[in-house]
């Protein structure tokens, strides 16, 4: 096991240098100039000679006169810095410097990511305990009326685009009922006595896009456990076990949801390694600093050094993840032996 | 069954409960301003690290008692709460030296006493190479006398800069930008606490050489500097009308008192709104959230048909609003050295083939209008000269039989194979080899006779409202195709485009070359208009991204670097003179086609009075003389 698992994190260093490149290099074919952008506020107090000296100044201080091979060494820090001539890059614990907000992407990070883990834990927890009883009531009553009527629900839930959920459940709960406030994380202007008040008042403001989460996920999840308890009902042994007089929950959760769970584990590790990641649409639309507005920023202010240390950063998830889900195949199903 | 309806029931009991923290908390007399661009949260003066417009607005707020700024129509004046004194020389080498007197008594948020250090400090820091070290865009170094020197290492201060007596401070203007109508902008210094920005490691001097900064290494203020851009609370030291007692990272949220310590602006006003939150508002669900009470201040709504919008949530009772002109608008913008675009009939006759009035009516929806001339209607000057605009310069008022005779007139009378020309086919007319260059659509005659044809690619950004118009309007419009005229739309991204305006060879070879005629863009002026360079004719400085429309006139040029470098200050006649020539040059030569003028509105709550905006007189600025209606 201990081989095996050694051998996947060589496996995922080599792949994570080589989307590292990739993912630099497509960055860098898109045609713009971050010294121009970065100048162009000033051009008007400038005169035309100070300009060109500062902007080949400042090309020459971002390291842009470089070969693309010699930038990419330098950001994953295999290559001098420019200014201090030390390796300070990916590698080093560097992820860059963020030419929108002008700050280390450590710091810009900081904020939206806690907002995000905050929010898709309360939306991840919400939906798996929603689904996963769902999935398995339907599956047990297959064919009934709360069954069917579970299918259209999830099947709407499913197709309808998540901006819709968001706009409808905004519409009722904000605005016509008043129930949730509409957009933030918090009380413009609230001075809070303690840290319960701040949480209750954060907790408030984000209960809606959790529910347009955990609503808009509630299809797929409830479905595939739905089919899989379907399919672990149907064999052989789940008749034995009837057969010996067993009790209807013990015949469902010991001998069947056991069974089904084996397909069913890899969408759920999925969607915890999901909590890192925002949603662009949810955010915006409810106003919260995370990850998802963060990156969409990013993009749309050609802040690459930020763009990129978020997308490295989802390809070590992604790659962590599926290591972890592997072996937990293995200590789901003992059949599943995974040391080769 | 009986266990999901207990669940339901939990559901339905929690949302009872959270129903009651969802309550409105605006109270009268906070306003809670709604912004359409996030807090950055990057605080340093002027625009030393970012340029983010709500950062800036936090950083005015929060910072004032500039020696000179501009008032409500945008003219420089000097801030008399400030300045007790302010005298000019110009020296004979002809640098200018400004010395200013500060009054005594000013103190920052926190009591400490505001003395010319705290106004001298920035200018030097400005002219260290440290500023650029720690990567601040500073440029003092070319302003001020001695400054590259200090930059270089070859001095050891700034001689141009100098600290006088404890309240009392000089500073020299380089030559070369002397005389400068807008020289009042050289002295619009204002105060900053060194302690707090740079830290206790160094210190302001004036040994009798010129001021300098004694300590200062990036070593020495980085860490400081880091901390004072980013930081808010009680304890960040400012002087403007507002402390930033609080800035939420986490729900960008950030929160102001009024600073007890103020003395007033340059009209000795302060403010009396007791607290301003700002937050964000979502283009999409603004409206909502100003129903639910998510913010009660809407800033510059610049969309028709969300003004409208806004009108109805007006109607609905506890908003007012106050509208104001854009200074600026958007424009068709032309390439002048090449294809159709390079004649001066062809940007007329695409003038007077637009509807412009109907254009700015339908884009704006009733809440805009059309100028006529690079200015908006919110300049100072325009509102000088307005009757003077009305009269004299050129409408081009929607007129295709006029565009036709205007074509004919400048030989646009050919068919592609040099016959004459027929209704239904692209004008064609005969050019020099010069003036055709390497343009895609010419077509040779077998008698070697070049033929331009009236085809004008025009660059479009994506997802743009303004260019789906254009294209319905004008590109697509029967009259263009009856006269004549081809027009193809080429829609990208905005960076592609600007890659093209721009012709970044650094980008791609593909951009040097001449390709696109027509860009639709937009332009807005600030109170300083400097149209300087503008209109150059060096090559290097073309190449260099001056004079973007390849125009190429000795009087556009000539005018408007007289108009800024060849009038002193006291001087407004020979300025407005030089203004009103530049303006109507440049409606004759026609670089640009300003297709629409916006009318802005700002939302308020109805308990908010003498609340006063425009284009040059913002929030920060208005609050101040706002009050709560009892």
């Amino acid at each position: 096991m201990g081989k095996y698992i050694a051998k996947r994190i060589g496996y995922m260093a080599l792949v994570f240098l080589i989307v590292s490149f990739l993912m630099y290099s497509l960055y860098n074919l898109i045609p713009s100039d971050p010294a121009r952008a970065e100048l162009e506020a000033m051009k008007s107090t400038l005169k035309p000679a100070e300009y060109e000296q500062m902007y080949q100044d400042l090309r020459e201080r971002m390291g842009l006169n470089d070969h693309l091979v010699i930038r990419y060494a330098r950001w994953m820090g295999l290559y001098p810095d420019v200014q201090d001539q030390g390796f300070n890059g990916l590698l080093q614990g560097n992820f860059g410097y963020s030419n929108f907000f002008k700050q280390d992407v450590i710091k810009v990070i900081e904020a939206p990511m806690s907002n995000t883990i905050f929010i898709n834990i309360f939306s991840t927890i919400a939906a798996l305990s929603i689904t996963i009883p769902l999935g398995i009531y339907c599956a047990v009553h297959k064919g009934k009326k709360i069954d069917s009527g579970v299918q259209v629900v999830t099947m709407v839930g499913y197709s309808m685009p998540i901006y819709i959920i968001a706009l409808i459940f905004m519409f009722f709960f904000c605005v016509f009922w008043r129930i949730f406030p509409i957009s933030g994380t918090k009380t413009a202007g609230a001075i809070y006595a303690n840290g319960w008040e701040e949480f209750v008042d954060m907790f408030k403001h984000i209960c809606l896009p959790v529910i347009v989460m955990t609503f808009a996920s509630l299809g797929g999840m409830t479905r595939y456990v739905r089919s899989s308890m379907i399919d672990a009902l149907s064999m052989d042994y789940i008749r034995t076990a009837r057969a010996k007089g067993l009790k209807e929950k013990v015949v469902i959760y010991s001998h069947a949801w056991r069974n089904a769970l084996l397909p069913v584990i890899t969408s759920i590790i999925g969607w915890f390694l999901s909590i890192f990641s925002g949603s662009v649409i949810i955010e915006n639309t409810f106003s919260l600093n995370g990850m998802g507005k963060l990156y969409w920023t990013g993009l749309n202010n050609l802040d690459y050094e930020l763009v990129l240390a978020i997308q490295m950063f989802y390809t070590v998830i992604s790659l962590m993840g599926s290591l972890l889900m592997d072996i937990s195949y293995g200590l789901v199903d003992p059949r599943v032996r995974v040391d080769k | 069954m009986k266990k999901l309806i207990s669940l339901l029931l939990a559901i339905a009991m929690v949302l009872s409960m959270t129903a009651a923290f969802a309550e409105n908390t605006a109270e009268k007399g906070t306003v809670i301003y709604g912004s359409s661009t996030e807090i950055g949260g990057d605080f340093a003066p002027g625009a030393w690290w970012t340029n983010n417009a709500t950062d800036k607005m936090i950083r005015d707020m929060t910072n004032d008692y500039f020696v000179t700024t501009t008032n409500q129509g945008g003219q420089y004046v000097i801030n008399e709460t400030v300045c007790g004194g302010l005298s000019s020389v110009v020296n004979p080498d002809g640098s200018k030296t400004f010395t200013v007197k500060i009054n005594e008594g000013l103190t920052y948020n926190n009591g400490e006493a505001i003395t010319a250090k705290d106004f001298v400090w920035p200018m030097v820091f400005a002219c260290s190479p440290v500023a650029t070290e720690v990567g601040a865009k500073l440029t003092g170094y070319l302003t001020y006398v001695g400054g590259q020197d200090y930059y270089d290492g070859a001095a050891a201060a700034v001689s141009g800069v100098r600290l006088i007596d404890e309240y009392t401070y000089s500073v020299t203007i380089v030559a070369d930008k002397i005389p400068y109508f807008f020289d009042m902008a050289y002295v619009a210094d204002h105060p900053f606490s060194i302690k707090y920005w740079l830290g206790d490691a160094v210190e302001l001097k004036d040994d009798g050489e010129g001021a300098y900064i004694a300590g200062l290494t990036k070593e020495a203020v980085e860490a400081q500097l880091e901390f004072a851009r980013f930081h808010a609370g009680e304890d960040r030291v400012s002087a403007g009308p507002y402390n930033l007692v609080e800035y939420d990272k986490a729900a960008l949220q950030a929160t102001f008192v009024i600073n007890e310590n103020y003395a007033g602006n340059f009209e000795g006003q302060k403010p009396s709104i007791e607290k301003v939150v700002i937050v964000k508002a979502e283009d999409a669900t603004w409206a909502d959230q100003i129903k639910t009470g998510a913010f009660n201040f809407y800033d510059t709504i610049t969309d028709g048909s969300q003004i409208n919008t806004a009108l109805d949530i007006i109607e609905a009772g506890g908003f007012e609003y106050v509208e104001f002109n854009r200074a600026g608008y958007g424009m068709l913008n032309f390439q002048c050295d090449f294809g159709p675009t390079q004649f001066e009939a062809v940007r007329h006759a695409v003038a007077l083939l637009l509807d412009r009035n109907e254009f700015a009516n339908t884009f704006c929806q009733g809440w805009g209008g059309v100028v006529n001339g690079p200015y908006g209607t919110g300049l100072w000057q325009a509102q000088e000269a307005e009757e003077w605009l009305e009269n004299t310069l050129n409408s081009y008022a929607y007129d295709p039989e006029l565009a036709v005779e205007t074509l004919v007139a400048d030989g646009w009378i050919y068919n592609a194979d040099g016959s004459e020309w027929t209704e239904g086919n692209v004008r064609h007319k005969k050019v020099t080899a010069v003036e055709a260059g390497d343009y895609v659509h010419n077509v040779t005659l077998a008698d070697g006779t070049i033929l331009m044809p009236l085809i004008i690619e025009w660059s479009s950004s994506e997802n743009n409202s303004v260019s789906e118009l254009l294209n319905v309007m004008l590109a697509q419009g029967e009259q263009t195709k009856a006269a004549g005229v081809q027009i193809n739309q080429n829609v990208m991204t905005f960076t592609e485009l600007l890659n093209y305006y721009y012709r970044d060879g650094s980008q791609g070879d593909k951009y040097l070359v001449p390709t696109y005629g027509m860009f639709n863009l937009a332009t807005n002026f600030t109170p300083a208009y400097d149209m300087s360079y503008e209109w150059t004719q060096d090559p290097d400085m073309v190449a260099q991204g001056y004079n973007l429309n390849r125009l190429y006139n000795d009087s556009l040029d000539a005018l408007t670097m007289n108009m800024v470098y060849g009038v002193d200050s006291t001087d407004p006649t020979t300025y407005m003179a030089y203004w009103k020539a530049y303006i109507m040059l440049w409606n004759d030569i026609l670089p640009q086609i300003p297709l629409y003028s916006n009318v802005y509105i700002t939302l308020y709550p109805d308990w908010l009075e003498g609340y006063e905006q425009d284009s040059f007189w913002d929030f920060n600025q208005a609050i101040l003389y706002a009050t709560v209606a009892e």
